[in-house]
């Protein structure tokens, strides 16, 4: 008990140093707390010899909340009426960014001899950019006000879509066993659990909009946050026990409450809940991630980054050409949809619950390295991005360069 | 003058504004309130930032920039736009207002000009819905609601026809 209180202790000492650091150097969070779960984990601290905070189910379980949380907020913030309202240019740009980066991304995987599905996680966590580095990014840079920031966010939201059924898709692979025990029957059947009850859940939010404006209509704070926390924490878990994504299940509670009305009030109310969590969530990456390993797979690593990141620069152009920007924007939207973080990590987390080493412990790690390596040069591309421009300007005139 | 409303999906709205001077103002405002506003000096140009304000902030430089707090241009009345046509507007009265000393029923303003007077302003007190027996005396503000048109007939109905610089005011 009290070694439980003192870990936690170590893990909050640690989070805040790491938050106070990314404050001091204008860099995102997530990396940090990835680095500072590291550090704290029995990898390094526990090498050294100084008291570390130990992989155990107390903190993986926080971190489950984590997962749960930022997904639920994915989808409160997810409207489909504005999906559709600007459904052509989100599309072409959605689909375009997906047909680029996802099939890039498998076939990195295959290429490094992995099997289908191992190959499918690669291409989701290369694909994914990081909402929450790249909006806050915009804010900072200003870029908000800007033509580019339309295309980009709405991006995301085509993203964020996409990631809601691929999670549904995958974590029945990953834990259908697809990894060869369960065969194509187990697949299949997971496939079907999970489409079926997130089938019924969908249906259930579609018409549940009475009932989540009325659980929620309480004046009191506290009984609003719980309230909150005991629906869609519950229905989360009920899905994972099934062997369904909670990540996407929570996804589906957030739309529900998206139209209860109570969106503004959750969003000021349970945000904190929601980063607390989500730091440890980031945190308990670090804490499973041997340093050592990133060693293993620094050829995998370097191929994503050299790869990935001019495909993100080029989707995004052709994202920003389809909402009919100038060259010189488009550009923008490339540059500024290259951070990864918080999702591909949640990917990871996901292979890291299969069979398969490569599942078990490659994939993880690769993930982790790449979400440190691509947050960061994906900020720093962004802040120059007018390096960016007269680089690519040089190998290709770009209209309005020079302007 | 054209204003452009846009979404920002998990940010907030985005409204763009046409200047004068071939600028934009780009007014950015969060879903938690904060407002951030940036000048665009050309439509190819990056936002440069101007200031932010916090939501109370905001509304209450909002509402000088309206004028609720002072008027600039010098007129006899101050009108409000309630939606659609309808406007809400303050008329005093001078002592040489033919309607003057008359009551609300004698001068049957809203019959003649279709405007309705919802309230009297006197001195500190107010009179809302008032009576058609209620006397409308020198110095007496009107809270008039209307449409433009009706306004304009209310005005020249009970405003002395002899001020002609009554032009400017917007009315």
């Amino acid at each position: 008990m009290a070694a439980g209180l003192l870990e936690l202790g170590e893990l909050f000492v640690v989070l805040a140093v790491a938050g106070a650091v990314a404050l001091r150097i204008g860099l995102s969070v997530i990396p940090l707390y990835v680095v500072g779960g590291m550090a704290a984990g029995p990898f390094v601290a526990g090498r050294l010899g100084v008291p570390y905070v130990p992989n155990g189910e107390l903190l993986t379980v926080l971190a489950e909340v984590g997962i749960v949380l930022l997904l639920f907020f994915l989808g409160l913030e997810f409207s489909l009426d504005r999906l559709l309202a600007s459904r052509s240019a989100i599309t072409r740009a959605g689909v375009i960014d997906v047909a680029i980066n996802l099939p890039l991304g498998i076939a990195l995987g295959l290429a490094l001899g992995w099997s289908v599905v191992e190959a499918l996680l690669l291409g989701g966590i290369v694909y994914i950019s990081s909402s929450a580095i790249v909006t806050k990014t915009l804010i900072d840079l200003g870029w908000i006000a800007n033509e580019e920031a339309e295309p980009i966010l709405g991006t995301l939201v085509f993203e964020d879509l996409f990631i809601a059924v691929y999670l549904a898709v995958v974590t029945s692979l990953v834990l259908g066993g697809g990894g060869g025990a369960g065969g194509l029957g187990g697949v299949a059947r997971s496939l079907a659990i999970a489409f079926g009850f997130l089938g019924l859940l969908l249906v259930a939010v579609q018409y549940g909009t009475a009932f989540f404006a009325r659980v929620l209509d309480v004046p009191e704070t506290e009984a609003f946050v719980l309230r909150t926390l005991a629906v869609v924490v519950p229905v989360a878990g009920v899905a994972l026990a099934l062997g369904v994504s909670e990540a996407v299940a929570a996804f589906f509670v957030g739309m529900g409450f998206s139209t209860s009305g109570h969106r503004e009030r959750i969003e000021q109310l349970l945000t904190p809940v929601r980063d607390v969590f989500a730091a440890v969530f980031f945190f308990w990456i670090g804490v499973g991630t041997d340093p050592l390993t990133l060693a293993t797979v620094a050829v995998p690593l370097v191929a994503a980054v050299v790869l990935t990141t001019p495909a993100k620069v080029l989707s995004g152009y052709f994202g920003g050409q389809a909402y009919g920007l100038s060259e010189r924007r488009s550009l923008r939207v490339g540059v500024g949809l290259v951070p990864r973080g918080e999702f591909s990590l949640v990917i990871a987390a996901l292979a890291a619950s299969g069979s398969t080493p490569v599942l078990q412990e490659t994939i993880p790690a690769l993930a982790v390295g790449y979400v440190l390596v691509m947050s960061g040069l994906g900020t720093v591309l962004m802040q120059r991005s007018d390096v960016v421009e007269t680089i690519v300007g040089r190998i290709r005139p770009v209209d309005g360069a020079s302007r | 003058m054209t204003v452009y409303e846009s979404d920002l999906p998990g940010v907030g709205k985005k409204h763009e504004i046409d200047l004068p001077d071939g600028s934009q103002l780009v007014v950015v405002t969060h879903n938690e309130g904060r407002r951030e506003v940036f000048q665009r000096p050309t439509p190819d140009a990056d936002s440069e930032k101007l200031f932010e304000l916090p939501d109370d902030l905001a509304r209450q430089v909002g509402t000088i920039l309206e004028g609720a707090y002072f008027q600039p241009v010098e007129s006899k009345s101050v009108e409000t736009l309630l939606g659609g046509d309808t406007l809400l507007e303050w008329v005093e009265i001078d002592a040489d207002s033919p309607v003057a000393g008359q009551t609300l029923g004698e001068a049957d303003l809203r019959q003649e000009t279709g405007a309705s007077v919802v309230a009297i302003e006197r001195g500190d007190a107010v009179m809302p819905s008032p009576g058609s027996d209620t006397t409308i005396e020198a110095g007496d503000t009107l809270v008039v609601v209307g449409s433009r048109e009706a306004y304009k007939a209310f005005e020249s109905q009970v405003i002395d026809g002899a001020e002609s610089d009554d032009g400017p005011d917007g009315g």
